[in-house]
């Protein structure tokens, strides 16, 4: 075990934040639920650790612990003393931890086939030469080929196998391994009694086929691990470590390390290079690549001013930008350590089968002995056949995969479309809504309101009303705001704006004081009351009265109707809830057919809508902008954030829709109840098959190499059968 | 029936050719990408990119 050096413990592994530090890593040899819960114990005893989560599936451990008391090293010793690995997560060792793990692992299943067909020719030759009479020498000189073979394969291929059930045994749970090593020692150890007493049944093939299923399920649930690492590991390691920093002219630059770039820095982006921080076009138009960020393939254009996603892969010519965000602030930073607390955290229907499993494993030991003692009596002769198979068929491994390789396969195939699953309950919950709450802006509609009608008082301008009011909300990130930007007027300045939330703002302008608002707030204290009733829309108003009354609306996505109408066919209802006016949100409920639409809601009368319909009994999907609908997305069955354009890492929902489009959010669901009916069929059948296996494999009807191969079949299954998600229609 | 104690050991031999030709398989990157080098027939030629007046050397300057 290499120690883990300090530098390294708070360069790549770690975080620190208000004397509280956070760390994600892997631990290598982590493969079921008391591995997990050993490491779980075993830190918990730790002096200042706060939080242990642990993914079986992935082996993340994420710990968090208070910084004046305890640090990174001494966890992750600990973690080493329990028997484990600790790797860093992202970054180049990760990657060459993961190839060297594949391969190995791929040596040991091939070595394990190859043994196994080797050693099952010879076994045919054993079986047919002993109803046919052969040779007595001839016998036993293939049984000494057979444990020639067999030998290795134990030792080298079953070598994870031991080494987990040792760790256990030291550690004083009963894992999985430990029935399995179990079987396969005194499998073997009895066969080469037998080999050198030259007297009764070798099990050699049996040995080798159950080591080489096991390692192939275990190799393909490595894959698929390793699979739904990447989507992080690819965001990760786009980061590069040094930057151009360019000096106050733009011309020359200078590189500097990434940690050294401070807010206002102007950077270089060459052609190819990777945007390092958000930030602003300031020189030349940008062409990106921003499917790291949003999934989105085509490369879209930014020209000077626009904002710039770090993460984002230059696809066009060299171009220089502003620090907007510090790296660690930064989307890609907030994507990765959303990411990564998600894959640290387990699921709730994962934790059951886990349980389960081990429950499990205590009755086949009891019930092995059993089965053992009771056939000791009948015919010892067939006690230990019997017990062998009763130990080999009844090992749950199939049970305890069940939900999380498919939960891990929904996870991936959820991150190409998109959707970046944040809690680790999300796929279950996303499967099992049958109603959809949706906000208007910035969900259904584009966020980008525009200004439609300009009604303007006798003598006003309406140019100079939009220039006016432009320059007013020029400071404002309320959406309205937006549909004035494109009006504004340079020379115009407002000085001492000031905005009343749900009012408006007031600001000076040329030494003018004027007001921007509903009508009531806008026309307050101008004397100018004769108009408060008939100015419906957002109004302007200098110290003598109105200046001009403008309807801003927001156009629908292109995608909204369509993607409505895919959820209708799901089954699933949608339900607008909106902070915006009655005219607008009955507006977009009539176009998209929403029979359930409220306006003018308070982020409490939100709530309260979604109380109500969870309380008739429906199981609800929230979507949001993720920031002003925290307490509704939280209280939701499930819930969505758009992520585009908020402050991702502080987004409250269960998942985030990279990209600014609702598209994918039908498919999504699709994908949810796929993986939720494979779990449920993945469970179903690990429990018929060992039920169906147990009373034969007891009754000594199944003799141990049948119950090697049923026991890793239906591993297999299994593993592959979650593989299904990712190809709905069979694989095209 | 002799020769089966000739054949026997010699199967062996070829088992462990077998299991070096795949270690040596493994190690050689032959099984780390299954996917790319199919498709690697459909991408341009490198050598046709590397053009001398492109913009890459004339930004370095």
């Amino acid at each position: 075990m290499n120690a883990i050096s300090p530098t390294l413990a708070a360069g790549h592994w770690s975080s620190e934040t208000a004397g509280e530090g956070h760390a994600v890593f892997n631990a290598e040899g982590i493969h079921c639920a008391n591995c997990a819960r050993s490491i779980r114990t075993g830190l918990e005893a730790l002096p200042g650790l706060r939080r242990v989560d642990i993914n079986v599936v992935d082996r993340r451990v994420s710990v968090v612990w208070d910084t004046a008391r305890l640090n990174l090293a001494s966890i992750l010793a600990k973690v080493a003393a329990l028997g484990f690995k600790p790797v860093p997560l992202v970054g180049e060792r990760a990657v060459a931890a993961q190839r060297l793990e594949r391969r190995t692992a791929l040596k040991r299943t091939g070595l394990a086939g190859l043994g196994a067909m080797q050693l099952m020719m010879y076994a045919v030759g054993l079986y047919a030469g002993a109803f046919s009479g052969m040779d007595p020498a001839l016998a036993e000189f293939l049984r000494w080929t057979c444990l020639v073979i067999a030998t290795p394969v134990l030792f080298y291929s079953g070598a994870p196998i031991l080494r987990g059930a040792y760790d256990d045994l030291r550690r004083r749970v009963l894992g999985m391994d430990v029935t399995v090593a179990l079987a396969l020692i005194l499998a073997f150890v009895a066969s080469v009694v037998n080999t050198i007493r030259n007297v009764g049944e070798v099990y050699f093939d049996s040995v080798a086929m159950f080591i080489f299923f096991l390692s192939l399920g275990r190799y393909v649930e490595m894959r698929g691990r390793h699979q739904s690492a990447n989507v992080t590991e690819a965001l990760a390691r786009a980061l590069p470590e040094t930057v151009q920093r360019l000096d106050s002219t733009l011309t020359t630059p200078s590189r500097i390390p990434l940690g050294e770039v401070v807010v206002g820095d102007r950077l270089r982006i060459g052609s190819g290079q990777v945007v390092p921080v958000d930030g602003l076009v300031v020189q030349n138009v940008a062409l990106l690549d921003e499917s790291l960020v949003t999934g989105e393939s085509a490369p879209v254009t930014r020209t000077v001013g626009a904002a710039l996603l770090g993460g984002s892969v230059n696809a066009g010519a060299a171009f220089a930008m502003e620090v907007t965000r510090l790296p660690q602030d930064s989307t890609l930073h907030g994507l990765v350590r959303l990411l990564e607390r998600a894959q640290g955290e387990r699921p709730r229907l994962g934790l059951a089968a886990e349980r389960m499993a081990s429950w499990f494993v205590v009755r086949v030991l009891l019930l092995t002995a059993v089965v053992g003692i009771g056939w000791y009596f009948v015919d010892p002769s067939r006690a230990f056949p019997a017990l062998l198979a009763v130990l080999v068929a009844t090992c749950p491994c199939a049970l305890s995969l069940a939900t999380p390789v498919a939960i891990a396969a929904a996870t991936s195939h959820l991150a190409k479309l998109g959707v970046l699953v944040l809690r680790a309950d999300a796929v279950e919950g996303l499967a099992t809504i049958d109603r959809v709450m949706l906000d208007k802006t910035g969900t259904l509609t584009a966020g980008t309101p525009k200004v439609l009608r300009c009604a303007t008082r006798a003598g006003v301008e309406p140019a100079r009303a939009l220039a006016l009011a432009a320059a007013l909300e020029a400071g404002s990130t309320h959406p309205i705001a937006a549909a004035f930007r494109p009006h504004a007027d340079p020379t115009l300045h407002c000085h001492d704006a000031r905005e009343i939330a749900g009012a408006g703002i007031e600001g000076r302008i040329e030494d003018q004081r004027y007001r921007i608002g509903r009508a009531s707030f806008a026309l307050e204290g101008t004397g100018d009351a004769s108009h408060r009733g008939t100015l419906e829309g957002v109004v302007i108003a200098d110290a003598r009265g109105w200046l001009a009354d403008f309807r801003i609306a927001d156009e629908l996505r292109g995608e909204a109707r369509a993607t409505l109408d895919a959820l209708r066919a799901l089954g699933i209802t949608p339900a607008l809830a909106s902070g915006d006016r009655h005219e607008a949100v009955d507006f977009v409920a009539t176009q998209l057919a929403i029979s359930e639409a409220a306006a003018r809601l308070s982020p409490e009368d939100k709530l309260a809508m979604l109380k109500r319909s969870q309380q008739a009994g429906h199981r609800v999907l929230m979507i949001g902008d993720g920031i002003n609908d925290g307490p509704v997305l939280a209280a939701a069955d499930v819930s969505m954030a758009m992520g585009r354009g908020s402050p991702i890492a502080h987004a409250a929902g269960d998942l985030l829709l990279l990209r600014d489009s609702l598209a994918a959010l039908p498919q999504s669901i699709e994908v949810a109840r796929r993986a939720l009916a494979i779990v449920r069929q993945n469970l179903r059948w690990a429990a018929a098959y060992n039920l169906a296996a147990i009373p034969l494999a007891a009754l000594g009807l199944m003799p141990p190499w049948v119950a090697a191969i049923g026991m890793s079949l239906s591993s297999l299954v299994v593993v592959f059968n979650a593989r299904r998600i990712a190809a709905p229609n069979g694989g095209h | 029936m002799s020769s089966i104690y000739l054949l026997i050991p010699l199967s062996l031999l070829l088992l462990g050719v077998g299991a070096w030709a795949f270690f040596w398989a493994v190690n050689n990157d032959q099984f780390d990408d299954l996917d790319a080098p199919a498709r690697s027939v459909l991408d341009d030629d490198p050598q046709a990119e590397v053009n001398p007046s492109s913009a890459g050397p004339a930004q370095s300057r």
